[in-house]
């Protein structure tokens, strides 16, 4: 931090939100809060002046609570910059500050919050990560049990700037701990709770163990563990000195800590798996190894950057395996436990990552992004008519389109990210996405169903994940009808209602509707827009009293291949469960319902050219007497 | 891929009966054993984590001689303990249910009835926890073919409820613990003593 603070071409900016983002990749302007400290950073040399003089003494946040702190502080001792900080809460305007500060005159209780506009090229996150509250687990009666205390509080008294000076205590007496329980999983590996593992624990509980043990030799230091994971390299090794410098490790998640009143004794219940039998230990002191859990205004943060959340909370990355620095949204990158709980190698690897990322930004003129970007024709455009609309503007996940009544809507391209969305939602079929127009996606349907198109089943898959799901199924070897014709458009927000009339309309059998998991969507919210669709035509289908199973909606993900092969045979057996003249007539009656629905289709420019060209090349190919 | 497994197997037969479905989810952190008394104050080889694991890997043989499967009461002080959220006493209950069904007879004592002198009034039935008593219209000796109550053997935890609710002394269980015997066993898992009077 200190080296940060002292490169030239760093500015650290600390005590300082970020408010608001707007632009995009290699144009942001932030607008960031820079919080006001009452002591003016040009005059303040960080003598501790006023401290001593302030009378005022609250919990210090930064001791756990372990020790007080005065209402004009620093944070730590190593804080940069080195510039104390008045904390307005707690002060009581006695201004013994201000008189212990004389001649500097650096405390100024009439200074405000700035908000301050930057242009900024690229952004790094890298908010880290918080601790779960035990307080809910009352079976370990942390809150209650004052010797039970949490794996940051035994950070700070274990530590020799702490505040007991490294002197390890134990908070009910005073009186060094003999024998020490560290308990694993405490919230995490818990669907009560946090369901994940939260990655780096099991080396905490290591290193803390054997950090206790080389300082105090005589403590016995018992884990409490369900599974020991040291997956990285120098992990093992690490495990293996713990247990050659007798930490005993003892396989069994505790049911429940008990006290005794008046010694403050801990007793720690539970099973040695080992041996199949509950064991109840005593110990003086018991700590509790909390999950890691999100930053509690990581939610905030989330839609202030636009950038999607993981199950879970966390920042969602690009690609999990191929893009895992990227945020969804170019030119943000993130670092470190923001994006999902990491040890410190991890972490210092991913901020190098990001750092080399971020500037590749910073070198450039110009900026590749995806081709598969959205165009309006403002000829067609409703808005542009003075018609009030704006659907795409809604639909839209990165705000990318500028809507204004009276003018046709505007892509703004270097912030889009080519879902499509905009593109299924228009009512007018005013957009389009290039590479996936609807000349292109029309004609595809065209040929997949030209032949017996009663006995197909259409998939519709999106890029990302039931398009994956569908290769996994192949390369899987998992088995599914050969009637299936997939078709691919990059997210479920895409496949227009029109697209699905017309596939009914040329007399498709049985058509999939799949994407991604909520939760999993490669464009934050594209698979909201794809579902409320899939809902709509659901009633719409219902309405015309179709077969049950020719519509069918599913969110597969790229590791659901099994999913994907069973809901095509699935489909398959439904559509055979459909005698072939009662479909037939059914898609003969559908027909015109469906025609109804799809007056405009061939206005749409490219595609009757389109449609023309397929015919031409299919005849061609199959000849005509086999056509539709 | 579900289509792999032998639907005989006992796992997934203790899936199919509702509660016994969460049994996959189970990693063996040993929660529920340490939660629960029994093996610590009652049967030294009690372990409901080493039950689903039996039923887990098939082991038929060894879950229905397990003995956990008869003595959980389904107090589900574990079931709010577990961090998997698995209905511990409703995969015992499957296990105990198809054990039955292959025809296991629960080694401890249950309730017995004493047909000669129920009246059938039907106050067992009411008071019982485990749903194990009905009224069933049977032949008995003397007195000809009549309703009487039945305990049905899979069900009765032997907690004695029946007994103390009969009006007519016609259902007991076959050891029956006097009130000081009672006593000195909760003082002793209290680790006190009595105070002579």
């Amino acid at each position: 931090m200190v080296d940060a603070a002292r490169q030239p071409l760093i500015e650290v900016k600390t005590f300082t939100e970020v408010e608001k983002v707007e632009g995009y990749v290699g144009n942001f302007v932030v607008t960031l809060r820079e919080k006001t400290k009452y002591v003016r950073a040009d005059r303040c040399n960080g003598c501790g002046a006023c401290t001593k003089a302030c009378p005022v003494e609250i919990p210090n946040y930064f001791e756990m609570n372990l020790a007080p702190r005065k209402a004009a502080y620093i944070p730590m001792s190593q804080a940069v910059p080195l510039i104390y900080n008045i904390d307005m809460d707690a002060c009581i305007h006695c201004y013994k500050c201000v008189e212990a500060c004389g001649a500097l005159e650096a405390i100024d209780f009439s200074m405000e919050d700035k908000l301050v506009e930057q242009e900024i090229g690229a952004i790094v996150v890298a908010t880290g990560f918080s601790h779960f509250d035990p307080t809910p687990m009352t079976e370990y009666g942390y809150g209650r049990f004052p010797n039970v205390i949490t794996a940051m509080e035994m950070e700070r008294l274990n530590n020799s700037a702490g505040p007991t000076n490294g002197a390890l205590i134990r908070p009910s007496d005073g009186k060094s701990p003999k024998q020490i329980a560290i308990i694993n999983c405490v919230g995490s590996r818990d669907k009560r709770y946090n369901p994940s593992c939260s990655n780096f624990c099991c080396m905490y509980a290591i290193k803390n163990a054997l950090l206790l043990k080389q300082m105090h030799p005589d403590t016995e230091i018992s884990i409490y563990y369900i599974d020991i994971r040291t997956p990285s390299k120098g992990y093992e090794e690490f495990y293996d000195r713990a247990r050659e410098s007798g930490i005993r490790f003892i396989q069994g998640r505790p049911s429940e800590i008990t006290e005794d009143p008046d010694t403050h004794q801990l007793f720690i219940s539970s099973e040695d798996i080992t041996l199949g039998k509950v064991i109840e230990r005593e110990y003086d002191m018991v700590m509790l190894n909390q999950a890691a859990i999100p930053q509690p205004d990581q939610n905030h943060m989330s839609s202030v950057l636009n950038v999607a959340q993981s199950p879970g909370g966390w920042f969602m990355e690009y690609h999990p395996k191929l893009r895992p620095i990227d945020s969804p949204t170019d030119g943000i990158f993130f670092a470190g436990a923001c994006q999902g709980p990491k040890d410190i190698p991890a972490s210092v690897a991913q901020g190098s990552a990001a750092a080399s990322r971020a500037s590749r930004i910073l070198h450039s003129d110009s900026w590749q992004i995806e081709p598969t970007v959205a165009v309006v024709w403002p000829d067609r455009c409703v808005s542009a008519k003075g018609q009030a609309c704006g659907i795409c503007a809604r639909a839209c996940p990165y705000g990318a389109i500028d809507y204004t009544k009276g003018l046709a809507a505007e892509v703004i391209t270097a912030k889009c990210h080519g879902c499509g969305a905009c593109v299924g939602e228009c009512p007018h079929d005013s957009i389009t996405q290039l590479h996936y127009t609807d000349a292109q996606v029309l004609a595809q349907i065209r040929t997949l169903l030209a032949v017996e198109p009663e006995k197909k089943i259409l998939a519709f898959r999106c890029q990302w994940c039931s398009y994956g799901g569908a290769d996994l199924a192949g390369t899987s070897h998992f088995e599914y009808s050969a009637n299936e014709r997939g078709l691919r458009v990059m997210c479920s927000a895409r496949m227009d209602a029109d697209l699905i009339y017309e596939a009914y309309r040329l007399g498709a059998g049985a058509i999939l509707y799949s994407g991604c998991h909520p939760q999993d969507c490669h464009y934050i919210t594209g698979q909201v827009v794809g579902a409320k669709r899939a809902a709509r035509l659901e009633k719409i289908f219902e309405r015309m009293q179709m077969s049950p199973g020719r519509f069918r909606v599913e969110w597969i993900s790229a590791a659901e291949g099994d999913k994907y092969a069973r809901v095509i045979n699935e489909m398959q057996a439904s559509l055979d469960a459909i005698p072939e003249d009662v479909l037939k007539a059914e898609i003969e009656r559908l027909r015109p319902e469906m025609a109804k629905k799809l007056t405009k289709l061939d206005e749409i420019p490219g595609v009757a050219q389109a449609l023309v060209q397929v015919d031409f090349i299919v005849n061609e190919m199959v000849g005509k007497e086999k056509v539709a | 891929m579900s289509g792999f497994t032998d639907s005989n197997a006992l796992s997934e037969r203790v899936k199919a009966i509702p509660g016994g479905d969460m049994l996959m989810m189970c990693y063996s952190c040993g929660t529920c054993t340490s939660k629960c008394m029994i093996q610590t104050k009652l049967e030294s080889s009690y372990n409901p984590r080493r039950l689903i694991r039996e039923a887990v890997f098939n082991m038929d043989d060894a879950a229905f001689a397990d003995k956990t499967i008869w003595l959980c009461t389904a107090c589900d002080l574990c079931y709010p303990a577990c961090p998997q959220k698995i209905h511990i006493s409703g995969v015992i209950n499957a296990v105990k249910a198809l054990a039955v069904e292959s025809g296991k007879k629960t080694p401890y004592q249950v309730a017995k009835v004493d047909e000669l002198t129920c009246v059938a009034c039907g106050l067992c039935v009411k008071i019982c926890p485990y749903e194990a008593i009905s009224l069933v219209e049977k032949r008995v000796a003397f007195r000809g073919t009549i309703p009487v109550a039945s305990v049905d053997q899979g069900k009765c935890m032997a907690c004695g409820m029946c007994t103390a609710a009969c009006r007519s002394t016609s259902i007991r269980l076959a050891e029956d613990y006097n009130d000081a015997e009672l006593i000195d066993t909760l003082l002793s898992w209290l680790g006190t003593e009595r105070v002579s009077s």
